[in-house]
């Protein structure tokens, strides 16, 4: 008897939880969609519909809730308007000018966007992120308790949201099956180059997809406020973030083409969801973080991993992939003896004045951003050894930094250990669960690769942080003292400062060192033909997981050191995944590939905002992410970084001066082959 | 027991069987032509040979081990080397990097710690080799050149170079006449048996000119729609009837 009752309520709080999972899935399910839609029909791995979502929910709540419009003029204007005009002018100035480019290059620009728009949208319309909007949604008295059955509780928010994505994904249906543009846009999927030969232009097909998948993304952002906690009551683009993931987990179940997966997958995602939060026990830690923030993370890594689809589909070529250009020889490798011994001087004279003023006449407050400078150099070049080196993208190098800091935290804290041994060891942790972490996603490379490394970042800031083996625990703080160490005193800005650019310059030649070294060369000849190497014995995976160790180990050490400088790790400032976002888009758009590249992306990202910004122009700090999240787009054109372009560009300009001026002297400085061979 | 052997492989594509029980057998300093008219197997049969495919049936060995299961780098490191129809080489990278590369992965010297050390750098010793290589060629001056400079034939060198800094027992060579003119084949092929008398390892021509693979090689395999039709001294093979027809048509054939 007791056991039958108690079954019933089994079976009853599984029905109560499938009709909760629903609207949850039909968000996902939206901006899945859109992702697969985009995909298709461009190539492109749209990570920018976070912010795409944000900026129509905060359209929507700011005319709204703020300037008081009745809800339906102020939906049309940031779903049907906002939404679908920003997807044109996406598509339009910016994706199809970057149609050959390779998939991991459009990712790159998609990052860029995801640090820009929001921020530029903040800038335009003077968002108050203080202002708390509360929960709104698009339906009238939202809140409203309706019984299924008589019995299971929905709401009218969650009603409205499942009949609004059943009918998207209906008209979506119904486009492609009946209309024109429907089967012009399934012919581009299939090939886009056949179908231009047949008369169909297929920018205007590609236009209208990324319409369509924009007003989706609109439409989620919207939808999805009422029913999501990360939303809240204060409405960020950092919010969308586990949606987004949830919505890739989705996508990924279709390989990333399939639409019905995508949809579907969303659904059941959502489901899934919810049934985790009922029935799942919470006596156990584990346990309790996987009905919570842990969820999204931990099924988007699953399904990358363990889906034998995904792995088919990396094991066949992509034939959406662009045909990546063979990256150029460094501009330092093809200069003349002149210009370098010129450069060396150049550079030589430029430090030591930075030198003396700093050490000389520079304010604390100065000594202290140049310190800033130098150990986000060291930080960046974890970027640069992997993303420069190695030619992948991840994007956790912010989590790798903030195990460091931790790590040094964690050592003077409970062992009253130095600091420097700290964050060695969290450099080890670092190298370690970079290894263990990448193993498994290393042969899928690309963007694959890059989404495994977010979630895990995401993982690392919605659910480890709040252990207190990890982040530590309020009782304590997050205090980090100055190290004292082969018994000189670190403790004086000055002193620290020359302990820094120490730990720089030691990392910077251990890089030069292993890009010229065997480890090196395993790796260039890799990012040269991947089939080419594995031909002539490199093992891919093994050189790329060890060079996925280093870059952690490196990001630890100048997330320990950025610790020790603000004497407590200042996590939420320094370390959370969007601005590790930001990191990459600076350092791949002012030059990956070398080291000098990763220090002038360390002293860009420190002292241009303050400087430029700030006292030249009287600009807020946040342009710089709509600067460089903008300036992403030029990866795509010049892979070697900016600073790398111009280099080349001016030593080929003062080359032909030269020449025209002296035949002679150009004969000796035309190349590296001329200066070393033929002369006796 | 041959260096390299096939025996009875069989690969099916989605119902269509491309390998049909095939056997075949290449020794240290001989020089097999594999050939066949187009579509007959032959480079799903390479694949199979380097790990690229996992043959359904039969079996890969390489020196009396068997290397069916192992991946595409382990059968490099015992000694296979390869070239490409489509030449595939490190885009960014100089020629002489080229061999430099395969030298280092080949002898294995490449431990994280020594790198660190400084102990990983190229040494001159390392580079001479090269560059000794790269002359024997027909490439010498040209280590520093950047590898897009290239002409397609002096490319395909430079695959041969690195296939050849390996010191691999056997090197495979796939279609290395596509794209090349006669004179630039005569030349790539000239050089090829030069270089293979001097250092002694197998060689596996995977041909479409039958003219390359009759001047070149000693045993032919002929290949048609996925069975071994004959093998053979090269000189008899060319004879035969039925290599004549599967290349010309029955109608020639019949009529001869």
């Amino acid at each position: 008897m007791t056991a039958s009752v108690l079954a019933a309520g089994v079976v009853e709080e599984t029905i109560r939880a499938f009709f909760q999972g629903l609207p949850i899935g039909a968000g996902f399910a939206l901006v899945a969609m859109s992702f697969v839609l985009t995909y298709k029909t461009s190539g492109v791995f749209n990570l920018a519909f976070g912010a795409q979502a944000f900026i129509s929910a905060a359209t929507y709540f700011e005319l709204h809730v703020r300037r008081d419009w009745p809800i339906w003029s102020a939906v049309l204007v940031a779903v049907v308007l906002v939404a679908p005009v920003l997807g044109l002018l996406l598509e339009r100035l910016i994706f199809r000018h970057v149609h050959a480019a390779s998939a991991v290059s459009k990712l790159v620009i998609s990052l860029g966007l995801l640090v820009a728009l929001p921020e530029l949208f903040k800038l335009i319309v003077d968002y108050n992120r203080e202002q708390p909007f509360g929960a709104v949604g698009i339906i009238p008295d939202g809140t409203t308790v309706y019984r299924l059955f008589g019995r299971y509780p929905v709401t009218r928010d969650e009603i409205a949201a499942f009949v609004i994505v059943v009918a998207a994904a209906l008209a979506l249906a119904a486009l492609f099956r009946y209309t024109r543009l429907g089967l012009r846009i399934r012919a581009v999927v299939q090939s886009p180059r056949m179908t231009e030969l047949n008369g169909v232009n297929a920018d205007w097909v590609s236009s209208g997809s990324w319409m369509l998948s924009s007003l989706f993304a609109g439409l989620a952002g919207v939808l999805l406020v009422p029913t999501t906690p990360s939303l809240g009551t204060v409405l960020e683009p950092t919010g969308y973030f586990p949606i987004v993931i949830s919505a890739l987990a989705a996508a990924a179940l279709g390989r990333l083409v399939s639409l019905p997966a995508a949809m579907f997958g969303g659904l059941a995602l959502g489901v899934v969801t919810t049934q985790m939060r009922t029935h799942v026990p919470r006596d156990n830690v584990i346990l309790a973080e996987l009905q919570g923030p842990a969820l999204p993370y931990v099924m988007l890594f699953a399904i990358i991993v363990f889906w034998p689809a995904i792995r088919r589909q990396v094991a066949g070529a992509d034939p959406l992939l662009g045909v990546s250009p063979p990256p150029p020889a460094l501009a330092a490798t093809s200069r003349s003896r002149g210009m370098t011994i010129y450069t060396r001087i150049m550079a030589l004279a430029f430090f030591t004045a930075v030198g003396i003023w700093t050490f000389g006449y520079a304010n604390d407050f100065w000594i202290s951003r140049i310190t800033h400078s130098v150990i986000f150099s060291i930080i960046f070049l974890s970027i640069v050894v992997f993303t420069g080196l190695g030619g992948q993208i991840a994007l956790c190098q912010v989590t790798f930094a903030a195990i460091g800091a931790f790590g040094a935290m964690q050592f003077a804290q409970r062992w009253d250990i130095s600091v420097i041994v700290g964050m060695l060891a969290g450099a080890a942790i670092a190298a370690a669960v970079g290894a263990v972490l990448s193993i498994p996603v290393m042969r899928l490379g690309g963007i694959w690769l890059a989404i495994a490394t977010l979630a895990f970042a995401l993982f690392f800031h919605d659910v480890l942080v709040k252990y207190s083996w990890v982040g530590g625990s309020l009782f304590h703080g997050r205090g980090v003292p100055r190290p004292e160490f082969l018994g000189v005193d670190f403790s004086s800005r000055e002193n620290f400062l020359i302990l820094s650019i120490a730990i720089l310059v030691l990392v910077g030649v251990l890089i030069i060192l292993i890009r010229e070294s065997s480890t090196g060369m395993a790796l260039r000849a890799l990012r040269g033909s991947e089939t080419a190497a594995e031909s002539i014995g490199v093992i891919s995976w093994r050189s790329r997981v060890i060079v996925f160790s280093v870059s952690a180990a490196i990001a630890a050490i100048g997330g320990g050191l950025l610790a020790m400088e603000e004497r407590l790790v200042g996590y939420e400032a320094n370390f959370d995944p969007q601005t590790g976002l930001f990191w990459l888009v600076i350092v791949v758009v002012l030059g990956a590939r070398t080291v000098e590249g990763g220090i002038q992306a360390g002293v860009a990202f420190v002292i241009f905002p303050e400087l430029v910004l700030h006292r030249w122009f009287g600009l807020d700090g946040a342009w710089r992410f709509v600067l460089f999240g903008f300036a992403a787009i030029s990866f795509a054109r010049h892979p070697e970084g900016l600073l790398e372009h111009g280099k080349r560009r001016s030593q080929a300009l003062m080359q032909r001066a030269f020449a025209r001026r002296a035949p002679a002297m150009a004969a000796a400085g035309a190349g590296g082959a001329a200066e070393t061979g033929e002369e006796p | 027991m041959s260096l390299l052997a096939a025996d009875g492989i069989t690969k099916r594509f989605a119902g269509i069987t491309a390998l049909d029980d095939v056997h075949i057998a290449v020794d240290e300093g001989e020089r097999v032509g594999l050939i066949g008219p187009n579509g007959a197997g032959k480079t799903t049969l390479f694949n199979c040979l380097l790990g690229l495919l996992r043959p359904d049936a039969g079996s890969v060995s390489f020196d009396g081990q068997s290397i069916t299961r192992l991946p595409i780098y382990r059968r490099a490191r015992l000694g296979i080397g390869r070239t490409f129809q489509r030449v595939e080489l490190f885009s960014g990278s100089s020629v002489r990097d080229h061999l430099l590369f395969a030298h280092r992965i080949r002898s294995g010297t490449g431990a994280l710690w020594k790198d660190l050390l400084g102990l990983g750098l190229p040494k001159p010793a390392e580079i001479e080799r090269c560059d000794t290589l790269l002359e024997s060629l027909g490439l010498g001056g040209m280590g520093d050149e950047p590898i897009e400079a290239l002409s397609l034939g002096q490319s395909r060198l430079v695959e041969v170079a690195r296939a050849l800094m390996t010191q691999p027992r056997v090197v495979l060579l796939d279609e290395p006449s596509s794209g090349l003119d006669r004179a630039e084949t005569t030349a790539l092929a000239d050089t090829l048996a030069r270089i293979q008398t001097e250092q002694g390892f197998g060689l596996l021509l995977v041909e479409h000119d039958v003219e390359l693979v009759a001047t070149f090689t000693e045993r032919t395999y002929v290949l048609n729609f996925g069975k071994l039709i004959t093998h053979g001294p090269t000189s008899e093979v060319m004879r035969d009837d039925e290599v004549r027809a599967a290349y010309l048509g029955d109608f020639v054939a019949g009529t001869s």
